[in-house]
């Protein structure tokens, strides 16, 4: 009885020694961290599949033989999903990730994917559309297109007397001769309706195509014009020039150039910001 | 997560459609549809325009383009056609020299068609397999064993089968199916659903390589079936025609044109089928009915003739490359070149009543980068980073030397550019003549044979025989539509009457070009035959030595400038002085400019180097026309 008193009093006073105060201390901060690490441990070495992860096997084996899974369709998706998980996990763990191309390459898609599209679409106002229309006119404009007949003065056939041929031949032309006996055979077209002008490079060669675009439309004949094939004398019916679409004719365009121009600057903008971010260094030029 | 899952869901959902759209068994053309029931379109020409267009080109779906590190699309390709700039895998710009073309032709690999960049795109089941990790790895061997994997795989027709997806392959064939008429306009720029059947002859048994080129371009009219028909289905070309044969009787029109005959080691035209077996009617009408075309001319060389064929032709040595793909092997000429095939073809009709070899000509460039180099001015070859440089393609010297002798010879840069690029070429187009610029009008072109190719300008030439021409038409303005109403043109047959034809050929220099120098024609026997100078730049030909007097033409070397004045046109009506009217006889025209650097030339020129010693400084750019065969009557 004695002796158990005697324990009992004894507690105050242990409890005032400062060596056990450090005991006591150690031992929980020890307990804490065993607790703790035990936990992260369990949570590394835990494989968890979910209702959503199962949801989706499910989904991408209908997408591909076209039939619901069975149980053990089930049990086979699962244990192969398992299986990649913990070797990925294993791998990660022993940093095969590190320094694999491919690796990299598949993360920066991811996160090129992830930044993607992230700003919010807006839909310009009727302003902004306007701004961008008169900014990029070229893009909304009609080429210039010309119409005309030409009588042809071959200088393979006549040497230098085709050029006065083709003066000679211009007041007939205009007194009313019929220009379709007038001049040579020529191997192409001698009437060309709204012919673009890129066109008409390519089938007559530029000086020509020079002289056309700067004649105006009347009912005479002008020239004579030299081409690449020889002398012309020609008559242009209509030359329209570039044309710009009025807007309200081109708006849908000009929506669609807006949205995927402003698209693909908001991504880029995007990825330089998170690169920006970064300090890049490259040995022999800022690096060492 | 949730954005992932949504793509998986959206990559699933394309699968399936992908499975379902198979079912439905052909494809639709609507727009060909459209056409027909607007009626004819802006420039439609009763008496025919010319028409340009490549009908052979390459994107990243290729397997070989894609380890060159091509990753332009098929709609790259055609917008570069219609004059946008793309990118070459080097880096550079290419902008198509000339202005747009008419027409324009995507014509992949079927073999393992975009097989590549699926195992290139990580994520992929392909992408996993272990030939994906050696072929998209850093190490040179590696890369070299796997791709040479696949090329042994297309040569035999052994599918390699973990890579041998044909959801892939069928998938990507759909896509350049789309794509091809997506960008059909109608009146403005043509397309057709193509590919190429790529297969050679019979390879060692080692699995080495085996030998020559047998490789054909399939051309859709309108409609095109979802599955192409590669050498891993038959490396026998004679199969192909049977799965052709089947696709027109299920109303989807179809043609195939062989390439690189010169490259053939003498099996493009040989006298035998392909396995062997000796040729026969039943033979040659099913080569015709399935090939009317053949390129005869593009960067990988010229098929027309070899100067060993043609001793008695000045020009027959004319960018002749014949060593047999990737390899240093000379194939054999016999059997590889064009005008010998008409030779025989005329010989084989004459003595067993049969030609296979009636066939039209065309040309392409074969660019594997998806922008054909038409120009000697601005030539960038074809097989992408390989040869992007002028260094690869040995037209300068490489760096480090003082140069032309001492070239290490041991690099195999050096090597390459020696035996294989700087003997490629800036070449070619092909020209049709066609009432309208439709899928219709140019494929029935193809039919007629109606067609020309050129080296890469565009020259235009007429070809027409006829037994009431005269003079007089060729000073008439509807020359051409006397010529179509009294004779045929280009690709036809004229039938004899008893009376001597005569010949108009009539030819056009590119406005953008150089001018020309002679018009000729080849006049091919089963006998053998000649070449006769028709008109010239400079008077007329003499008649003894049926030659132009040499009109001076040069080139200033140190500015690539043309010293001649040369013909914008050359017109001429022909009469043959040896026509016999009981033998049949081949008549094609071949159109001279006059010299031009020739593209190493150029960039030697720029580089401030002399031109590489063993190719030609200049050459004569060219256009040859599909013939006219006479065919003695009753």
């Amino acid at each position: 009885m004695t002796d158990a008193t005697e324990k009992v009093r004894r507690w105050p006073v242990l409890l005032r020694e400062p060596l056990v105060h450090f005991i006591a201390a150690s031992l929980l901060v020890f307990a804490g961290w065993h607790y703790v690490s035990g936990a992260r441990a369990n949570e590394q070495r835990t494989i968890r599949v979910t209702t959503g992860d199962l949801e989706r096997l499910a989904s991408i084996y209908a997408a591909e033989s076209g039939a619901l899974p069975s149980g053990e369709d089930m049990v086979a998706m699962v244990n192969d999903y398992v299986r990649d998980e913990v070797l990925a996990r294993e791998a990660r763990r022993l940093k095969l990730d590190e320094g694999d191309t491919i690796v990299t390459r598949r993360l920066a898609q991811k996160m090129t994917f992830m930044v993607a599209d992230l700003a919010k679409e807006t839909v310009p106002d009727d302003e902004t559309l306007h701004e961008w229309y008169e900014a990029h006119a070229d893009r909304f404009t009609d080429p210039q297109m010309v119409t005309f007949e030409h009588a042809f003065f071959s200088e393979d056939v006549r040497g230098t007397a085709a050029e006065s041929d083709a003066e000679a031949a211009l007041a007939a032309l205009n007194a009313g001769a019929d220009w379709q006996k007038t001049g040579d055979p020529f191997m192409l077209q001698r009437t060309y309706g709204d012919l673009p002008i890129r066109e008409a490079v390519r089938l007559f060669g530029p000086d020509f195509t020079e002289a056309l675009a700067a004649t105006p439309a009347s009912g005479s004949w002008t020239g004579p014009v030299r081409s690449a094939l020889g002398i012309h004398l020609i008559r242009v019916s209509a030359n329209t020039p570039p044309h710009l679409k009025p807007f309200d004719q081109a708006r849908e365009e000009v929506l669609a150039d807006w949205k995927d121009e402003t698209r693909r600057e908001a991504n880029e903008q995007a990825i330089q910001d998170i690169i920006s971010r970064y300090r890049i260094e490259v040995e022999g030029i800022n690096g060492n | 997560m949730l954005k992932q899952a949504t793509a998986l869901a959206v990559i699933f959902a394309l699968a399936a459609c992908g499975g379902s759209s198979s079912k439905s068994g052909e494809t639709e053309t609507h727009k060909t549809d459209a056409a027909t029931e607007t009626g004819r379109t802006a420039g439609y020409n009763p008496d025919r325009n010319a028409y340009f267009g490549d009908l052979h080109i390459h994107t990243r779906s290729s397997f070989d383009a894609y380890i060159f590190n091509v990753r332009r699309t098929a709609d790259d390709a055609y917008r570069f056609a219609l004059g946008e700039t793309i990118q070459h895998p080097s880096g550079f710009d290419m902008t198509i020299a000339g202005g747009p073309l008419d027409f324009y032709t995507v014509t992949d690999h079927s073999e393992y068609l975009g097989i590549l960049p699926a195992m290139d795109t990580p994520g992929t089941k392909l992408s996993e397999l272990p030939r994906a990790k050696d072929m998209f790895s850093t190490e040179p061997e590696k890369i070299q064993a796997a791709f040479q994997g696949v090329g042994l795989s297309v040569r035999t027709g052994k599918p390699i089968e973990d890579m041998y997806d044909l959801d892939t392959i069928n998938s990507v064939w759909m896509d350049n199916v789309a794509a091809a008429d997506k960008y059909y306009q109608p009146g403005k720029f043509t397309t057709f659903a193509a590919y190429e059947y790529t297969s050679v002859t019979s390879p060692d048994e080692n699995g080495g390589f085996g030998g020559g080129n047998l490789h054909r371009n399939v051309f859709f009219k309108g409609k095109a079936p979802v599955r192409a028909f590669s050498s891993l289905d038959s490396t026998n070309p004679e199969d192909l025609w049977d799965w052709m044969d089947t696709q027109r009787e299920a109303g989807m029109e179809v043609i195939s044109i062989p390439h690189n005959s010169n490259v053939s080691d003498g099996q493009m035209f040989r006298l035998e089928t392909y396995t062997g077996e000796p040729l026969d009617s039943a033979y040659a009408e099913q080569r015709m009915r399935n090939e009317p075309l053949v390129e005869v001319t593009q960067v990988k060389g010229t098929s027309e003739t070899h100067p060993d064929l043609s001793p008695n032709d000045e020009w027959a040595n004319f960018e002749i490359y014949d060593q047999l793909l990737g390899s240093n092997v000379v194939g054999a000429v016999k059997g590889s070149y064009v005008r010998e095939a008409y030779r025989n073809g005329l010989k084989l009709q004459e003595e067993n009543g049969f030609d296979p070899f009636h066939f039209g000509l065309v040309a392409a460039s074969d660019s594997h980068v998806a922008g054909g180099a038409y120009s000697e001015a601005d030539y960038w070859s074809k097989i992408g980073i390989v040869d992007g440089t002028p260094v690869a393609r040995g037209s300068v010297p490489f760096p480090g030397t003082t140069g032309w002798d001492d070239q290490p010879m041991d690099n195999p840069i050096v090597a390459n550019a020696k035996n294989w690029f700087s003997r490629w070429s800036a070449s070619g187009l092909t020209g049709v003549w066609a009432e309208e610029n439709t899928r219709e009008a140019i494929f029935d072109a193809f039919r007629r044979k109606e067609t020309f190719a050129t080296t890469g300008p565009r020259m235009k030439v007429r070809f027409f025989g006829g037994f009431g021409f005269d003079e007089n038409m060729l000073g008439a303005a509807d020359l051409a539509h006397q010529a179509y109403e009294g004779g045929v043109p280009m690709g036809g047959d004229l039938v004899g009457t008893g009376e001597a034809p005569a010949f108009i050929a009539w030819a056009q220099r590119d406005p953008n070009g150089n001018t020309l120098q002679r018009l000729q024609v080849v006049k091919v026997t089963s006998e053998g035959e000649e070449v006769i100078d028709v008109a010239c730049d400079n008077g007329t030909p003499d008649p003894s030595t049926k030659r132009c007097t040499d009109n001076g033409a040069s080139v200033d070397l140190s500015s690539c400038t043309p010293n001649n004045q040369g013909a914008s046109e050359l017109k001429v009506l022909w009469r043959d002085p040896d026509f016999d009217p009981a033998r049949r006889a081949t008549y094609y025209v071949r159109v001279l400019e006059n010299p031009s650097c020739r593209w190493s030339t150029w960039e030697a020129m720029r580089n401030g180097t002399p031109p590489r010693p063993d190719v030609p400084e200049t050459i004569q750019e060219r256009a040859y026309t599909s013939p006219i065969w006479y065919i003695p009557g009753g």
